[in-house]
């Protein structure tokens, strides 16, 4: 039972810190853009305004997979949550679930997929398509970058992660930098910003998988966005610097690393174009890769 | 009353066949994989002629199969593991395509060729232990007798590659891997789920794991080997699947890069990889006959398995369109499914195998299996929810037939038992079957705490539906997809039929150039071997031509050589 309660409140305390990174967000880039921006509470409005609109399904489409791919991302997403707050809480968490972490961030993006081919709609094929192709490109960095603290901290769980940063953190050594930064354009990758909204990309195929869902559906795929935008930088807090910590001086340090990682995100999301995707895949595969993995030659040599 | 000495014979470890967990386990599902392709092909092979040489077949290699799961001795073992390559043979060539003779041969030349490696590795062992003298000797030397033998010197080295290359052969691993996607593509449906997907990995990893664990004792150097080879084949095949055209050959090349995962458990040498294996060979013979059985019922409708022609069969079979996503989950490794609790406990091993260059087959396993997933969301696009085909949209206007029951049955009870695994994966008794087999205490750092992932996402599933009650998706209504303005049946070339997705891998630099030389068959053994042996047919045709100058010339020069000699 108590298990439903923590899945529960990290549901809720996810989405609601999801939602006001999005607005941090959207104000970002409206200032950058010499625009006013969203008031505070806009996302939410989003959200329940998408619950009031009608559900469409295109002729074509097989209904159930249509419906039931958003719920699918979004119980991917509410299972990582959980994990990483029960680790940031109750420092027990469970055997070997960093790798459980890295195969449950696939199931988003997975759901999206599934999304598109079921739409019965040729953009959304064509989007899908460019999401796998995505996915399979970033996966190989991403990987690389998150081994560079289970090789500092000798242990594949992520209790064993935090526990090991309470010397030093990861973000510190040489190794850690590198890491990072691979990380974060992964991260930028994974949550389909610019300059890797290539699945997305409104001029070119109308929103992708998503082109042809609305109302309630949509809404949880927004959801499911959102909480992604809070659990990948919270992610990359644990793993690189030691977790949140709410004690006197450190909740300031917490908050400003999550504030600088979404920062990062939004700048380059606001300074830069939209790739192609053989772009993309050469460019997850060369230079980020390499990096990569020179972050893990330097993390076994202890550096 | 006769059931009873069976049992005691098996029991008495002197015997011939003796039954150990591990054999006792593959056995059953032996049992279960045969049961199942009888029941799926009484419909599936309806019509053909000589049926009744196809069931001897099948029964014929059930009863060799158990028989080489039971065996002591390591001649028995030996004929047993012929008599299977032969009807392997003797079953592909029930297929109906045109490059069913060729790929029969294939597999004939690679799993009997390999055949005799494995009598020389015997021979080899027979010389090392120099325990008996003399034939009788070889004949009844049991595989438990010749325990233990370290893998210094060249002969122990040269007898242990042997038997392993046989091992790799009869389940797909590279570099004698080529058989099994040209089986897959041309073979009956029944006999590829049968043979390659499931009996021949129980066999092959079995054997593997028999002689790797028992016979011989395993230096870090040769599990660098085997994990180097282990890799090498999850990678390669996988990337070679991510371009075919064809659905039955896509999924021998899975077949193919998860066998690279148990070689890859195998050869991590501590219990928690070794167990991974294991239960990873059982996993996937369970996912991947679901997927092949799934992917007949599929080719059945369509009419072929040519990717570009299939398209939007989900309307017409939903229910195998769930299991064969089930089973696609299955093989990417998505929690909770079975397939990732047997990566869990390969890649633990993998970490804890020491050496340097664990990182490397840890990110090339989980690469290979981000690339599974990718391949497998093609094939599902392409084969079921993608817009139909011409000829799929002539099968879907017609009327709807149900699937028969006997067809059904198997791949539910697979797709119930891909679940079943994953989700009880720590409460499953397996670390008592391999407690034996695996040297060594089996404490695993730690379960893989299955049960509490898939109550967090049951609860999250209900969570998200929780929210879609709250607005209005009781009410759904039916449009025309939105395309631009236009309307797509007016189009038909606006179809995406999901064959070139990947195109943009196929053509990224390097890749280009392995894409290209793997088309010409550069990386194929048998292709290889083939081109040599024309190659010596071609000088020995040179000399023998047929014309009797050509002969007199010889004899001319033979006569000159002898008088040199003699004179």
């Amino acid at each position: 039972m108590t298990i439903i309660y923590l899945v529960v409140f990290g549901f809720f305390a996810t989405a609601v810190l999801g939602l006001v990174t999005s607005w941090i967000d959207r104000k970002v880039t409206a200032r950058v853009q010499y625009r006013v921006g969203p008031p505070f509470l806009q996302p939410f409005i989003d959200i329940v305004k998408l619950l009031g609109k009608e559900t469409v399904i295109p002729a074509g489409a097989s209904r159930e997979v249509f419906l039931s791919a958003p719920l699918l991302g979004l119980a991917g997403v509410i299972a990582v949550s959980t994990i990483l707050w029960v680790n940031q809480f109750f420092a027990e968490g469970f055997a070997g679930d960093w790798i459980v972490i890295i195969y449950l961030l696939t199931v988003p993006s997975l759901s999206l997929i599934i999304a598109g081919f079921a739409s019965g709609n040729p953009l959304a094929s064509l989007g899908s398509s460019r999401e796998m192709k995505l996915v399979i490109a970033y996966e190989l960095p991403f990987i690389l970058a998150m081994l560079v603290p289970v090789i500092g901290a000798h242990s594949i769980r992520i209790g064993g992660i935090l526990e090991a940063q309470t010397t030093g953190i990861f973000a510190g050594s040489i190794s850690g930098i590198l890491a990072i930064i691979v990380a974060i354009l992964c991260v930028q990758a994974k949550l389909a910003f610019v300059p890797f909204d290539i699945p997305e990309a409104e001029t070119e195929i109308v929103e992708g998988p998503l082109v042809e869902y609305s109302g309630p559906a949509l809404a949880v795929f927004r959801l499911m966005k959102n909480m992604l935008l809070f659990v990948l930088p919270f992610f990359l807090i644990i793993l690189f610097f030691g977790g949140m910590r709410l004690n006197g001086i450190n909740l300031l340090w917490t908050v400003l690393e999550y504030v600088g990682i979404v920062a990062v995100i939004t700048v380059i999301r606001n300074t830069n174009p939209r790739v192609r995707i053989d772009q993309a895949v050469r460019f997850f595969w060369g230079p980020m890769t390499l990096i990569a993995a020179v972050a893990v030659i330097l993390a076994l040599n202890g550096l | 009353m006769n059931l009873n000495l069976i049992i005691d014979a098996l029991k008495n470890p002197n015997g011939f066949f003796v039954a150990t967990p591990l054999s006792t386990l593959c056995a059953v599902f032996a049992t279960m994989f045969f049961i199942f392709t009888v029941i799926y092909s009484l419909k599936h092979m309806q019509g053909r002629t000589g049926l009744w040489r196809y069931y001897i077949y099948l029964l014929a290699t059930f009863i060799a199969t158990l028989g080489i799961f039971f065996s002591t001795t390591f001649i028995v073992l030996l004929v047993l593991w012929g008599f299977l390559g032969l009807l392997l043979y003797l079953l592909i060539a029930f297929g109906r395509r045109e490059g069913t003779p060729e790929a029969a041969r294939k597999a004939l030349v690679i799993v009997g060729g390999t055949d005799v490696l494995m009598l020389l590795g015997i021979i080899l062992i027979w010389k090392l232990t120099a325990g008996s003298s003399g034939l009788s000797g070889l004949l009844f030397m049991r595989i438990d007798s010749a325990a233990g033998i370290p893998l210094s010197g060249t002969l122990s080295i040269v007898a242990y590659l042997s038997l392993a290359s046989a091992a790799f052969a009869k389940a797909g691993a590279m570099p004698f891997h080529t058989w099994v996607p040209d089986t897959a593509e041309n073979a009956p449906i029944p006999v590829t789920a049968y043979l390659p997907a499931s009996l021949d990995k129980l066999l092959g990893i079995y054997f593997l794991a028999r002689i790797t664990l028992d016979v011989f004792q395993m230096t870090s150097y040769m599990n660098t080997i085997l994990m180097a080879l282990g890799s090498i084949t999850i990678i390669a095949a996988v990337m070679m699947a991510l371009v075919q055209h064809d659905m039955k050959r896509l999924l021998g090349y899975h077949a193919v890069s998860q066998v690279g995962y148990m070689v890859l458990g195998l050869g991590t040498g501590n219990p928690v990889g070794i167990a991974g294996a294991l239960f990873h060979m059982f996993n996937h013979s369970i996912y991947k006959s679901c997927l092949f059985l799934s992917g007949g019922v599929a080719e059945r409708k369509a009419g072929t398995s040519d990717l570009s022609k299939m398209g939007g069969l989900v309307k017409s079979i939903p229910l195998v369109f769930v299991t064969f996503l089930i089973a696609s989950l299955a093989i990417s490794g998505v929690p909770p499914m079975n397939g990732f609790a047997s990566k869990w406990l390969i890649y633990q091993g993998v970490i804890n195998s020491g050496g340097p260059l664990w990182v490397l087959w840890l990110i090339i396993a989980m690469f290979g299996s981000a690339l599974t997933l990718a391949s497998f969301m093609k094939l599902i696009h392409t084969v079921f929810l993608g817009q139909p085909s011409e000829g799929v949209k002539k099968v879907l206007s017609e009327k709807k037939k149900r699937v028969e029951f006997s067809t059904v049955i198997p791949i539910m009870v697979l797709s119930i038992l891909c679940i079943g695994l994953g989700v009880f994966a720590c409460k499953i008794p397996f670390a008592e079957c391999f407690r034996p087999e695996v040297r060594g205490q089996l404490d695993l750092p730690g379960i893989w705490q299955s049960g509490l992932a898939t109550l967090m996402i049951m609860t999250g599933l209900v969570i998200g539906y929780l929210i879609y009650l709250a607005g209005t998706i009781k009410k759904a209504r039916t449009v025309a997809p939105f395309v631009g303005g236009e309307t797509l049946e007016k189009n038909p070339e606006m179809r995406v039929s999901g064959v070139n997705f990947y195109k943009t891998v196929k053509d990224i630099g390097i890749l280009k150039v392995i894409y290209r030389l793997a088309d010409k068959k550069l990386f194929d053994l048998y292709e290889v071997s083939m081109k040599i042996v024309a190659g010596f047919g071609l000088v020995f045709s040179f000399m023998h031509n047929g014309l009797l100058s050509r002969y007199i010339l010889w004899c001319l020069i033979g006569l000159v050589v002898i008088c040199i000699v003699l004179i």
